[in-house]
C-alpha cells in the first residue's frame, strides 16, 4: 500500500516537474527590426505592442527620449531605439510600432521599425554577448543563434534604466 | 488577543489626541492659574492616561502619570499654586509622557527605551509635598542613577511597589478608581460602537488587575503596535468635545478615492472638450440642448464630488497651531522676553498632506520672530511699546488658497542692514545691493547661509531656518510675502493652495507645444509690445508698474523649436513663488483648466522644470511646469528676446531655396500652376488633397514660403486646410493663396475667414499667378 502510494506520488511529481523543464529550456521572444538588424525581447516583459500614437515632447532630456504618451490614462515615456543605438533616425512608417515594456519599477514605450515574429529559441542556443562589444554591452543579454541568422537579445532592465 | 490589540490602538489614538490638547491648556493655565475648569481638564488627561496605561500594564508610564496626577490634584483642590517653576516641571513630565507614548506606539511597550523617570518623579513628589524645588533638584542629582536600564523584571517590581503604594493610600480611593476606570472604558467603548462582547471582556480584565498583578503583559508586547494608528488619528475630528457621528477611515482609502476622482475629472474635461467640438459641428440641432444638460450636470456633480472628497481630507490648521503656544512660552522663558501669542482662524481647514508640511516652516518663522523680531522688555519700553511683545498667528481662506500670516510687533527688518550683511557674506554683489528695492532686501532673509543674528544661539542664527521655510513652501507651490516696518514689526504671509492632487492651471502655448502653469503661482498675465522690453546686463527686463521684472521666453528654457514669429506683442505670464517673481513669455494663452497631476514614472522623474504631466480633454499629455525649477533655469538663460526676431530667418540665396506647395486634386491644374511658376526657378512640391498637404506640412521636411490651395478637393477642402494650417503659430504668416473657380463674394469671404491671404480666380494668366506668388514670397524679379 505504502509502496503503491509513493509510486503514485512520484509519478505525479514527475508530471509536475517535467513540463517545467521543457519551459525552462525554451525562451520565448518577440523579434523586431531596428535599422538593419534583428533584435528580440523576452515576451514576458512586454506589456503590449501598439501602433504609434501622438506623444508630447519633454524638455531637458537626451534626444532618444522622444517624450511621453497617454496609454489609457497613464503617462508613459517614449524612447526611440534608433537614436539610442546611434542610428540615423527615420520617419515613422506604416510598420512602426511602440513596444511597451514593463520592468519591476519602470514602464516605457520603445519605438521600433517593424515587428518580425514570435520566436522560440532554446536556451543553449543563446551565447553571452561577445566581449569586444563594450559601448552598449550592458544593454545586450545575449546573442541567439538561429539556422540562418543571428539575433541580438536585449536586456529589458537595462533598457528601462534611466541613464541620464 | 484581538481585543487587547484593539483596546491598545484605541488607547494610543486617544492618548495622542488628549496630549495635543493638554499643551495648549497648560500654557493657558499659566496665565490663569485659578481657572478650575482648565485644571480639571488637565487633571483628567493625566488621570485617563494613567488609568488606561495601568490597565495595559505600561508601568513606567503609569508611574509617571501617577506622580503628575498627584501634583495636578493638589492644584485642583487649591492646595498648590501653579508657578512658572512648577509649570516647567509639569511640562517636562508631559514631554516624557509623550516620549513614552511614542515608544509604545513604535515598540509596543514603554520599557525598551529605558527612560529614567526617577528624577522627574522625585521632583513632582517634592512639588506635591510643597518642598522647595531647587533643593530637591540638587538632591536628586546626587542620587546615583538608579534603575536606568534595568531589566524588565525589576521595573516590574518597581511598578508593583508603586501599585502597593497606590492602593495603600486608601481602599476607598482604589475602589473609586476602579469604578471610574470601568466607567470610562464603557463610555469610550460605547462611543466607538464596539460590540457588547468586547466591553465585557474589557471589564473582566480590569477587575483582577487592580488587586493582584497577573501578567497579560506578554500579550500586549506581542501585539505589534501598528504605526498606522498614529496616521489614522488625525482623520478623526475632535469628537471628544461634540458628540459627532464619525468613523475612522484609513488615509490610504481616501487617497485611493482621490485618485479615482482625479480620473473622473479628466473624463469630465474630455467630455467638455467633445461637447465643444460637437456644438461647433451641429449648431442649432435639437439634441445639443439635451447633451448640454447632461454635460453640465455631470461636470457639476464631478466638481461637487471632488470638493466633498477633498473635504474629507481636510484638517483644521489647529492641528499645527496647537503646538505653538507651548513653543512660544518656552522660548520666551529661555530668551528672557515677554511674548504673547495670539492665534486666530485655527479652525481653517487644509488638506492633510499640506498640514503635515507647513509645521516646520511655521516653527522656524515663529522662532525667528521670537528671537530676532521681538525685543527684550527694556528696549521695548524705551521705544514706547508695551513691555509684552505680541506675535499673531492668523489663518484664513482667500479663494483657492489658504493664507497664514505671522505678524510680530518687534523691531522689524532693516533693509539697509540686510543689504550690508548679505554683501558681507558674499550672497549678493555690490551692484545688486544698490539696485535692490526694500522689498527685495527683505527677501534676503530666505537666502541660505544668511543670518542677522550676531551670535548663534540655541534658538536660531545658523542661517538655515528661513531657507527651510522657502524650500518647504515652494514644495507646496506656495508664495511667501514679507513686509516690514522698522520698530513697527514684520508681517510674513504664506499663501498655500488648498490641495495638491488636483490643481487649477493656466494653459499656455509655446509654438506648437502646450504647458500647464499652476495657477497658484500665476500672479497675472499681461500683453506687452516688444518695445517695452529693455535689456540690462544682457538680461531682458520689463517695467511693470513700479517693479522691474526679469523676462524669459518659455521656449528658450524648454528648448522649443523656434519658428520665426514676427508678432509685435508678447504675452507675459508673471509667475511668483515664495518671494521671487519672473515674467515668462509665451505665444498664446489657452485658458484656465482643472488638471490632475500625474507622475511620469521613475524613468522621467526629477526633470528640471517639469513637475509632472496631466492628460487633457483631447487625450493628449500636457506637461506641468515646475515653477521653482523654472526660476532657477531662467537664471542661466541669456537670450536677447528682441534681437533674435530677425536673425532667426533662414537665408535664401537662390530662387530654388524657396519652396511652394501646390495643393490641387487635378493633375492638369497642378501642371498649369507649375508651369506658371517655372520662370521663377523656385522649388515646387505637390499634394493632391488637403489631408495629404497637411501631412506634408506637419512632417517638417520642407519649410514652405507659400501654399497654393484649390478649394474643391476630396478628403479635406481648401478652407479646412487653411484653417488647420493657421492653427500652428509658426504658420500664422505663411502666405496661403486660394486658386479657385469659385468667385462669389461669400466664397471670398469664407476664404478670408479661414485664413487665406490671397484669392486667385480661375481662369488666370500665368503672369498673374507668377506675380502674386512672387509678391507673397518676396522674391524680386531679376
Amino acid at each position: 500500500m505504502n509502496d503503491q502510494l509513493s509510486k503514485v506520488l512520484n509519478k505525479q511529481k514527475k508530471q509536475i516537474s517535467e513540463p517545467e523543464k521543457v519551459v525552462d529550456d525554451v525562451v520565448q521572444l518577440v523579434g523586431f527590426i531596428i535599422g538593419n538588424e534583428e533584435y528580440a525581447i523576452p515576451i514576458l516583459s512586454i506589456q503590449e505592442i501598439i501602433k504609434p500614437i501622438e506623444y508630447t515632447r519633454v524638455p531637458q532630456v537626451p534626444d532618444y527620449v522622444l517624450g511621453v504618451f497617454n496609454l489609457r490614462g497613464d503617462v508613459i515615456p517614449l524612447i526611440d531605439l534608433r537614436k539610442k543605438f546611434n542610428l540615423e533616425s527615420e520617419k515613422q512608417s506604416e510598420d512602426t510600432r511602440y513596444i511597451v515594456l514593463k520592468g519591476e519599477e519602470n514602464i516605457a514605450g520603445f519605438v521600433i521599425d517593424r515587428l518580425t515574429e514570435a520566436i522560440r529559441i532554446k536556451r543553449d542556443r543563446i551565447d553571452p554577448p561577445p566581449e569586444t562589444i563594450h559601448s552598449d554591452s550592458g544593454m545586450i543579454y545575449g546573442v541567439g543563434k538561429r539556422d540562418d541568422s543571428m539575433l541580438t537579445i536585449l536586456k529589458v532592465e537595462a533598457l528601462l534604466k534611466r541613464d541620464f | 488577543m484581538d481585543d487587547m490589540q484593539e483596546i491598545m490602538e484605541d488607547f494610543l489614538v486617544e492618548a495622542f489626541e488628549l496630549i495635543e490638547q493638554i499643551d495648549q491648556d497648560l500654557v493657558e493655565l499659566e496665565n490663569n492659574p485659578e481657572d478650575l475648569e482648565l485644571l480639571n481638564r488637565i487633571f483628567r488627561v493625566a488621570h485617563t492616561v494613567k488609568g488606561s496605561s495601568s490597565f495595559l500594564n505600561f508601568d513606567v508610564l503609569t508611574k509617571l502619570t501617577h506622580h503628575m496626577e498627584d501634583v495636578l490634584n493638589k492644584a485642583r483642590k487649591g492646595e498648590l499654586k501653579i508657578e512658572p517653576k512648577i509649570m516647567d516641571v509639569v511640562l517636562e513630565s508631559i514631554d516624557m509622557m509623550k516620549e513614552l507614548l511614542e515608544a509604545i506606539r513604535d515598540n509596543g511597550n514603554d520599557t525598551d527605551i529605558g527612560m529614567d523617570i526617577e528624577d522627574i518623579c522625585t521632583r513632582l513628589d517634592a512639588i506635591s509635598k510643597g518642598e522647595d524645588l531647587e533643593e530637591v533638584a540638587v538632591e536628586s542629582k546626587e542620587e546615583p542613577k538608579v534603575e536606568v536600564q534595568e531589566s524588565q523584571e525589576e521595573q516590574k517590581n518597581d511598578a508593583q511597589e508603586e501599585e502597593i503604594d497606590y492602593s495603600s493610600l486608601s481602599d476607598d480611593e482604589v475602589e473609586a478608581e476602579i469604578e471610574r476606570l470601568l466607567k470610562e472604558r464603557k463610555e469610550e467603548d460605547k462611543k466607538r460602537k464596539e460590540s457588547k462582547k468586547k466591553q465585557n471582556s474589557g471589564e473582566k480584565k480590569v477587575e483582577p488587575k487592580a488587586e493582584s498583578k497577573p501578567e497579560p503583559k506578554k500579550e500586549v508586547k506581542k501585539a505589534p503596535a501598528p504605526k498606522k494608528v498614529a496616521k489614522k488619528a488625525p482623520v478623526k475630528k475632535q469628537a471628544t468635545s461634540t458628540i459627532e457621528q464619525t468613523i475612522r477611515v484609513e488615509v490610504k482609502r481616501l487617497d485611493h478615492l482621490m485618485n479615482l476622482i482625479g480620473e473622473l475629472v479628466l473624463g469630465k474635461n474630455r467630455l467638455l472638450k467633445i461637447y465643444d467640438d460637437v456644438e461647433e459641428r451641429y449648431e442649432g440641432e435639437k439634441f445639443l440642448e439635451e447633451l448640454n444638460q447632461v454635460v453640465s450636470s455631470v461636470s457639476l456633480v464631478t466638481t461637487d464630488l471632488q470638493i466633498a472628497v477633498m473635504k474629507t481630507r481636510m484638517l483644521p490648521v489647529a492641528k499645527v497651531f496647537n503646538k505653538f503656544p507651548r513653543m512660544v512660552r518656552d522660548l520666551s522663558r529661555e530668551l528672557g522676553k515677554s511674548i504673547e501669542l495670539k492665534i486666530t482662524g485655527e479652525e481653517t481647514e487644509l488638506d492633510k498632506s499640506i498640514v503635515e508640511e507647513i509645521g516646520d516652516p511655521l516653527v522656524h518663522i515663529i522662532r525667528n520672530s521670537c528671537d530676532h523680531g521681538i525685543e527684550d522688555g527694556e528696549s521695548r519700553l524705551l521705544k514706547g511699546k508695551m513691555e509684552t511683545g505680541t506675535i499673531e498667528l492668523k489663518a484664513y481662506h482667500e479663494g483657492n488658497n489658504i493664507v497664514i500670516e505671522i505678524v510680530d510687533d518687534g523691531k522689524g527688518l532693516d533693509p539697509d542692514m540686510l543689504r550690508h550683511k548679505s554683501l558681507e557674506k558674499g550672497i549678493i554683489t555690490e551692484r545688486e545691493a544698490d539696485t535692490m528695492s526694500d522689498k527685495e532686501a527683505y527677501n534676503l532673509i530666505f537666502k541660505p547661509g544668511f543670518s542677522t543674528a550676531a551670535t548663534v544661539t540655541n534658538v536660531s542664527g545658523r542661517g538655515v531656518g528661513m531657507d527651510v521655510v522657502k524650500t518647504n513652501i515652494e514644495k507646496l507651490n506656495g508664495i511667501i510675502d514679507v513686509d516690514s516696518n522698522i520698530d513697527k514689526g514684520t508681517i510674513i504671509k504664506l499663501k498655500i493652495p488648498l490641495t495638491l492632487a488636483i490643481i487649477q492651471a493656466l494653459l499656455v502655448g509655446v509654438q506648437e507645444e502646450f504647458y500647464a502653469v499652476p495657477l497658484a503661482s500665476v500672479l497675472e498675465t499681461v500683453r506687452i509690445p516688444l518695445e517695452e522690453i529693455y535689456t540690462i546686463e544682457g538680461k531682458n527686463v520689463l517695467r511693470l508698474r513700479d517693479e522691474v521684472l526679469s523676462l524669459v521666453r518659455l521656449s528658450d528654457i524648454f528648448g522649443v523649436d523656434r519658428v520665426f514669429d514676427n508678432s509685435e506683442h508678447a504675452y507675459v505670464v508673471v509667475i511668483g513663488l515664495a518671494e521671487s517673481k519672473l515674467g515668462v513669455i509665451v505665444d498664446t494663452l489657452v485658458g484656465q483648466e482643472e488638471i490632475v497631476i500625474k507622475s511620469m514614472g521613475d524613468y522621467l522623474k526629477g526633470i528640471d522644470g517639469i513637475a509632472g504631466a496631466t492628460i487633457r480633454g483631447d487625450g493628449r499629455v500636457t506637461l506641468i511646469v515646475d515653477v521653482a525649477a523654472l526660476m532657477d533655469l531662467a537664471k542661466n538663460i541669456n537670450v536677447d528676446i528682441k534681437a533674435e526676431g530677425s536673425s532667426e530667418q533662414r537665408v535664401k540665396e537662390k530662387p530654388s531655396d524657396y519652396f511652394v506647395l501646390v495643393v490641387d486634386d487635378s493633375q492638369m491644374d497642378r501642371n498649369i500652376m507649375k508651369k506658371a511658376m517655372n520662370p521663377m526657378g523656385i522649388s515646387v512640391v505637390e499634394a493632391t488633397n488637403g489631408q495629404e498637404a497637411l501631412n506634408i506640412i506637419k512632417s517638417g521636411d520642407y519649410s514652405f514660403d507659400a501654399i497654393l490651395i484649390d478649394i474643391e478637393m476630396p478628403r479635406m477642402d481648401g478652407y479646412t486646410l487653411a484653417g488647420e494650417i493657421r492653427k500652428y503659430s509658426k504658420y500664422k504668416n505663411l502666405p496661403l493663396i486660394a486658386v479657385t473657380s469659385r468667385t462669389s463674394k461669400s466664397d471670398r469671404l469664407r476664404g478670408v475667414e479661414s485664413g487665406m491671404s490671397e484669392y486667385i480666380t480661375k481662369p488666370y494668366s500665368s503672369e498673374y499667378l507668377e506675380s502674386v506668388v512672387r509678391k507673397n514670397i518676396k522674391l524680386l524679379a531679376e
